[in-house]
């Protein structure tokens, strides 16, 4: 196969230097489903992402993290308010441009039809990068699911990975995207303890090479050490954000997911303890 | 499982021999046995019956693999968009209803049936054909699938209601129309430039069917317009299964097999699968009619018994081999 010795997937790919996606949300309104008559999930919301900003996105079920994620990629409306893409109006750019600015990755795959894991990969380097040949996008396509240690199952048909192997196939075709924003729905819910540090890693490389990074999660350890910067959703219209020492706080998290919430600080560091037994 | 790399140069040599091997097949054995027929024979029976059921076979495995495609089903094929019933109805009125001598009654009623049930499928899916983008995993072309049921459900209580009111006489041709039948199918170039024009439609952007077979609101994410690409291949799909059945009758089990077997030898792609998938269509169904004309000549079989008995078993030992 095409595959050279490389540890580092670059490609004109990993976010381009110096063109990061800003990202900026003005009085954003968020209902369930985009609706008008739909429970209201967002009720005011306006922060900048910038790049080398990784953001996690908290919040209990239903909290609207996934609705928010899907309308920043564009495929849901705002009730109400902005969301601007350098500087410009979400639904402005054409569909070919959004897809080299931001790469969505959802929570559920459905493959109907039988499909190689680097052929799932490939999807997302032909759509954006048609000049290349097919070889070469072969190639990057095996480094990418290397980066994410499935480089093993490339051969594979997708239908008959477990979900952690599947997940980190999904992971590995939106970095190939190349786009610098990266909209994770819970990238971490089927990973073991090795994948999440290694899906860590890879975020913090991304970043420090002018990505932005945002990712629903709920484990808040995992959140704590990942992000430099938090959003945390209450369900209710509410929203808290800032650096990850403003929201990562044990009021705050206790008040949005309805149980106590303890932490330990040490040393810049923070353990948190969730108390599963005396729900509140 | 590991899945092997498309063997296309294997497969194309495969197409090569197969499509003149089986039009030789198709031309060359008749009722009378197997030989050279008669000039007159061959020129107006022969030839375009098998020009027939080639075209009939692509077009109907073309619209499977494209419906299996955009409505991100596996179980697609044509009779779901209820193109085929509107066809059927139409044909049957024209067999019932049209005085005695009018040229290609059942099939200008065919044609006008099922672009009928195109047009009210279109026209009641049309929202969801364009907005079906579904962020999570179901597929958004739910609607689609169910008003085309729905309508082949209303014309298959027409055809029993016709059914019922037909004279002995009528009743025999309807029956034969129901199975699916390429005898006396003169009329081989509409299906052929049906088949052509649906080819030309979806081919050209048939990657992109294949980033939306994946996942609609996903592809739509990567530049690709799934709105239009998926009316695009339905309205190819509608235009491939009207014309063969306005040729042949309602054939089934070929639209909803051929693009699985094809997939199945590796094909995956859709830019091969499409192409790929008719050209085993077509083989396959004229291989199915030669024999059921001359299995049982001078009787004739409807073709659609032999696809079924050949095809089924066909497809069930490819699925288990492939899964042990």
């Amino acid at each position: 196969m095409t595959s050279q010795t490389s540890a580092h997937p670059k490609f004109d790919a990993a976010p381009n230097k110096g063109v990061g996606a800003s990202l900026r949300l003005e009085n954003l309104h968020l209902n369930a489903g985009g609706k008008p008559d739909g429970r209201m999930l967002i009720g005011e919301l306006s922060l900048s992402m910038n790049p080398g900003e990784r953001w996690v996105l908290l919040g209990p079920n239903g909290a609207g993290k996934s609705t928010l994620l899907v309308a920043l990629a564009g495929l849901l409306s705002p009730n109400a308010g902005c969301i601007l893409m350098q500087g410009r109006q979400l639904t402005d750019w054409p569909g070919e441009a959004l897809a080299k600015q931001r790469a969505w990755c959802p929570q559920f795959w459905l493959d109907p039809f039988p499909v190689s894991a680097w052929e799932t990969v490939a999807c997302a380097l032909f759509a954006l990068h048609p000049e290349h040949s097919a070889n070469e996008v072969e190639g990057h396509a095996r480094r990418w699911l290397t980066e994410f240690d499935v480089g093993h199952l490339a051969d594979t048909d997708v239908r008959m990975l477990s979900g952690g192997e599947r997940q980190r196939v999904a992971l590995a075709t939106a970095c190939a995207q190349g786009a610098p924003l990266l909209l994770l729905d819970e990238p971490s819910s089927h990973l073991d303890w090795s994948h999440q540090a290694l899906l860590q890693a890879r975020l913090k490389a991304w970043a420090a090479d002018g990505g932005t990074v945002l990712a629903a999660v709920h484990d808040l350890n995992l959140a704590w050490t990942l992000a430099t910067h938090a959003l945390l959703l209450d369900g209710k219209g509410g929203a808290v954000h800032g650096t990850r020492d403003e929201v990562l706080r044990a009021d705050a998290l206790s008040a949005a997911y309805g149980v106590p919430v303890s932490l330990r600080e040490e040393n810049d560091a923070r353990w948190f303890r969730v108390d599963l037994e005396n729900p509140t | 499982m590991t899945l092997k790399p498309p063997p296309l140069t294997l497969a194309l040599l495969l197409a090569a021999l197969a499509v003149p091997a089986a039009f030789a097949l198709g031309l060359l054995s008749g009722s009378a046995g197997w030989g050279w027929p008669t000039e007159e024979i061959f020129w107006l029976i022969r030839l375009p019956r098998v020009l027939a059921a080639f075209g009939t076979g692509a077009a109907l495995a073309l619209a499977g693999a494209l419906i299996q495609l955009v409505t991100r089903n596996p179980l697609g094929d044509p009779h779901v968009l209820g193109v085929t019933s509107g066809a059927s109805v139409g044909a049957l009125l024209m067999l019932m209803l049209a005085p005695a001598g009018l040229l290609l009654a059942p099939e200008l009623g065919a044609v006008a049936g099922a672009l009928g049930a195109m047009t009210l499928v279109f026209a009641l899916a049309w929202r969801s054909m364009g907005r079906g983008l579904a962020p999570s995993a179901s597929p958004g072309t739910v609607i689609v699938l169910l008003v085309g049921v729905m309508i082949g459900a209303a014309c298959s209580a027409a055809v029993s209601f016709m059914l019922a009111m037909a004279n002995d006489q009528q009743l025999r041709n309807i029956v034969f129309w129901l199975l699916g039948d390429l005898n006396g199918a003169a009329l081989w170039w509409p299906v052929w430039a049906a088949t052509g024009l649906a080819l030309l439609l979806a081919w050209p952007r048939a990657q992109e069917l294949d980033w939306i077979a994946r996942g609609d609101a996903w592809a739509w994410t990567l530049g690709v317009p799934v709105a239009k690409r998926r009316r695009t291949a339905i309205f190819a799909a509608c235009l491939a299964t009207g014309a063969a059945v306005a040729t042949a009758g309602s054939i089934g089990f070929v639209g909803l097999v051929a693009p699985h077997i094809v997939r199945l030898t590796g094909l995956r792609a859709a830019r091969v699968l499409l192409p790929f998938s008719a050209v085993f269509g077509g083989v396959f169904l004229v291989l199915a009619d030669t024999v059921a004309r001359t299995v049982i000549a001078p009787a004739q079989l409807p073709v659609g018994v032999i696809s079924a008995a050949v095809g089924v078993p066909l497809f069930l030992m490819l699925l288990l081999r492939r899964r042990a």
